[in-house]
């Protein structure tokens, strides 16, 4: 027996680098050439679920689903947060599980604890709602570790820093990455370069930024973008040859 | 001088027990010789060595030392089994297959063609007298049914030398009569058998010579009748003898060295008086 | 008693490998194995999940038919899986215990083909039993199909039409189904043949079943041991020697599962499918092999 269990680590010797190989070029295949970078803890348990329950992972993720949206109605966001993190748990590449929970944490979850009538003391609320958009957060960034080729999820994370935090540095961040991505939407370059308009220091960047789409055509020659342009125009007093034209809005 | 059908040179087994540093020793310098056509009964309490002996003849298990020969071949060939047809205790064939479709199925793994298959399994089924039963799935049979079909896939290759392990087991006398006939119409036509048997009358019967292995050794072996017969005395049945003639035969005695032992009539077998009570009358 | 002739000597001639001989034993052991209980349990499991899948993944929240492949897939990969381990941890046993063993290894059959045979046999119900799962997949896929196109032709505008149509067809029958099929079918082999190996040495089916399904779900994660003994992490020796026995002794069985492509919709390339059936039949290989290693010099 001995002898047997040599060969299998002889055997095992043999083939770990073409597995190695092998699996990079599965990841890449999978992630369209993205990143993967979850920690060796956040596998192992994806893994063990993963072993558990081998195929049946995408139908009780969608029951776990449907039981966290009752427990929405019934505004019980402890528990719900454990039937989402079941669900994301089970199918990690399911884009839409992620999107919502963080939508819910960061969103619904927060508002919620700031109009806690059952929660005299402000100081409170505020670190309950702090603590819903921590937890929002996070969904969208592992969501991003479990989809790095996922433009939606990067869109959702910079509206959270955008509308929530008024992250400015942050929401740049997150638009500018989406941005690379090959699905992104078509307007997320240009969110990138209105965020990092807003950081003190940077306008001259994001001017650079949005001459260069206007430049690029009619496509990208959009009111928000115009105006943006003008904006930055007169703040860094650009000089007149140098500016671009801007078309007035017309008279109603 | 014919090569012998199973030679058996100074062959020990010894058993290593698990996590253990004694080991078993099932089979101590054993030697034994088996001529072409005997009938060689091997004897043994339970634990002599009788079981592991016949597993190293048939190849299954290797011997810790010694040799064992099948007709000159080594018994760990697998060629060797090309002459050797086995039917082991209590046997259990595979219930979902009819009497013909076992024996196709040995008879296959024997390399026999196809047609050769059918014919020896006509054969066969008309020998062991399951012609009628030949359609029917092995899980219908009765115990004796069995150990025919067992008997005909052993014999499905025409082996010259047939090993079975105690072939009427829980057989019902009439089953058991015809088994043994069978085995002594195999005898007649030259086949070697190897018989390991508890049911020691059925063994006298049948075989030319016996072994009685004890605590993996062979503590006796010969002819049967040399080892059985009581030398110093002599067996005379007389039939139709008058009062006068036996009263002459006792004087005679008396007048010399001899003496009568035992003096009565000859009895018929239990067995003998079970069938012929129960074989159905013409 | 003398015996008046001496038998004649056989006359066929012994053939080193027969495959007449591997493939009685093969049939032989499919005949067995399709009459065991767990096979229709299973199977009929299999139908109800696939067949349920249906009508659950109009529920679900995930992309246009990928639940229904993923529960369909899912439920292959499983039930074939926990078929090859019960079906192949009872054929040794149940042959010793019946002793038929000793009538078959008492021909003139190597150990060898024996054991060749019993294998090929389980490979054949493991073939019938995903052939008939997805066949009813495939049906299900279609109906599916169906009913997405004629709510694409209702609810779309004409000049989308097309390409919504085609969106449809490739969010269903895209080409990669059967190779994802195909790596089921290698991956429960592999299942068998290691299961196989575990039965030469164990003492009861009961043990087989439980060492092999361990085996099983730590080949799972087995690459993320793998990874960590090959990185350059700050893994202490014990650590570092744990991965390494785990990813030298446990089969990847993360590699022979591309149902998460498949799902997803990924084309895979040629290069890589065969590369992922290489690695499953050289597992297959070795395990049978080693398995035949232990088996030649078990004492029966």
């Amino acid at each position: 027996m001995i002898i047997a269990f040599l060969m299998l680590l002889v055997f095992g010797a043999v083939r770990m680098r073409f597995e190695a190989d092998l699996e990079a070029e599965r990841k890449a295949l999978y992630f369209h050439g993205a990143k993967f970078n979850l920690s060796l803890e956040e596998r192992i348990g994806q893994m063990a679920f993963v072993a558990a329950l081998s195929g049946f992972r995408g139908p009780i993720a969608d029951g776990l689903w449907i039981y966290a949206h009752v427990l929405w109605e019934d505004v019980q966001w402890g528990r719900m947060k454990v039937a989402m993190d079941g669900a994301t748990e089970l199918q990690p590449r399911c884009i839409v599980f992620w999107e919502n929970a963080g939508w819910h944490m960061a969103y619904n979850a927060s508002v919620a604890a700031m109009e806690d009538k059952t929660q005299p003391r402000l100081a409170l609320r505020v670190k309950a709602q702090h603590e819903y958009w921590r937890m929002g957060e996070d969904y969208f960034l592992r969501g991003i570790q479990n989809n790095p080729d996922s433009a939606t999820l990067y869109t959702r994370l910079g509206s959270f820093y955008k509308e929530k935090l008024e992250d400015h540095a942050k929401a740049a961040w997150a638009y500018g990455e989406g941005a690379k991505l090959p699905n992104a939407p078509v307007f997320l370059h240009r969110f990138a370069a209105y965020q990092i308009a807003k950081i003190p220091g940077r306008e001259r960047e994001a001017y650079d930024l949005l001459k260069q789409y206007y430049l690029n055509g009619e496509d990208e020659q959009l009111p928000t973008l115009l105006t943006e342009l003008g904006k930055l125009q007169e703040k860094l007093k650009i000089p007149p040859e140098q500016k671009i034209a801007i078309p007035s809005a017309p008279h109603p | 001088m014919a090569t012998p059908a199973i030679s058996i040179q100074n062959v020990t087994k010894v058993y290593p027990i698990p996590f253990k540093r004694e080991k078993v020793t099932a089979v101590k310098d054993l030697s034994l010789t088996v001529e072409p056509g005997q009938v060689y009964g091997l004897l043994g309490p339970n634990g002599s060595g009788k079981s592991t002996t016949m597993k190293i003849v048939l190849g299954l298990v290797s011997p810790t030392s010694g040799t064992t020969e099948i007709f000159g071949r080594d018994s760990t060939a697998v060629a060797s089994r090309e002459e050797v047809g086995f039917l082991p205790e209590n046997p259990y064939f595979y219930k979902y297959l009819t009497g013909e479709e076992t024996l196709n199925f040995y008879g296959k793994l024997c390399g026999l063609s196809r047609a050769r298959i059918r014919e020896r399994s006509k054969e066969l089924l008309k020998l062991v007298g399951l012609e009628s039963a030949a359609d029917r799935r092995l899980g219908g049979y009765s115990k004796g049914m069995l150990q025919r079909i067992g008997l005909a896939q052993a014999m499905i290759q025409e082996p010259r030398l047939l090993v079975l392990d105690e072939p009427t087991a829980g057989v019902d006398p009439a089953g058991s009569r015809e088994i043994r006939d069978l085995i002594l119409d195999f005898k007649t036509r030259g086949i070697t058998v190897l018989l390991c048997s508890h049911l020691l009358e059925q063994v006298q019967e049948i075989c030319d010579r016996i072994g009685i292995l004890h605590r993996g050794a062979m503590i006796r072996e010969g002819k049967l009748e040399d080892l059985i017969s009581i030398q110093s005395q002599t067996e005379l049945i007389l039939e139709n003898a008058t009062p006068a003639l036996l009263a002459e035969i006792q004087a005679m005695i008396a007048a010399s060295p001899a003496k009568i032992v035992e003096q009565r009539k000859p009895q018929k077998t239990l067995e003998r008086y079970f069938l012929d009570v129960t074989t159905d009358q013409p | 008693m003398t015996a008046t002739a001496t038998a004649p000597a056989p006359s066929t001639r012994h053939q080193i490998f027969s495959f007449t001989r591997v493939t009685a034993i093969a049939s032989n052991t499919l005949l067995e194995l399709v009459r065991l209980k767990v096979f229709y349990f299973l199977l009929i499991f299999g139908f109800i999940v696939i067949g349920i899948s249906f009508f659950t993944s109009k529920m679900t929240f995930q992309e246009q038919h990928q639940a229904l492949k993923s529960a369909s897939l899912g439920a292959m990969s499983i039930f074939t899986w926990l078929l090859a381990v019960l079906a192949t941890a009872m054929l040794l046993p149940k042959d010793i215990e019946d002793r038929t063993l000793y009538t078959i290894l008492a021909k003139p059959v190597p150990r060898f083909e024996y054991l060749l045979g019993k294998f090929v046999g389980v490979l054949l119900l493991l073939f019938i039993a995903l052939s008939l799962m997805s066949m009813l997949f495939l049906a299900v896929l279609y109906f599916a199909e169906q009913g997405a196109i004629e709510q694409t032709i209702r609810t779309t505008p004409p000049q989308d039409l097309p390409a919504a149509l085609d969106q449809v067809h490739r969010s269903t029958f895209n080409s990669d189904l059967l190779p994802g099929i195909v790596v089921i079918y290698f991956k429960s082999a592999l299942c068998a043949a290691l299961t196989l190996l575990i039965s030469t040495f164990a003492s009861s089916s009961i043990f087989t079943v439980i060492v092999s399904v361990i085996a099983a779900l730590i080949g799972h994660i087995q690459p993320i041991a793998r990874e960590a003994y090959l990185s350059s992490g700050n893994a202490g020796p014990l650590a570092k020697a744990f991965f390494a026995l785990v990813a030298l002794a446990m089969p990847d069985l993360r590699a022979l599962d591309l149902a998460d492509d498949v799902i997803a919709g990924n084309v895979i390339p040629m290069l890589l499918f065969l590369k992922t059936i290489g690695l499953g039949s050289t597992y297959i290989g070795v395990y049978f092999l080693v398995g035949y290693f232990m088996f030649a010099g078990k004492e029966l």
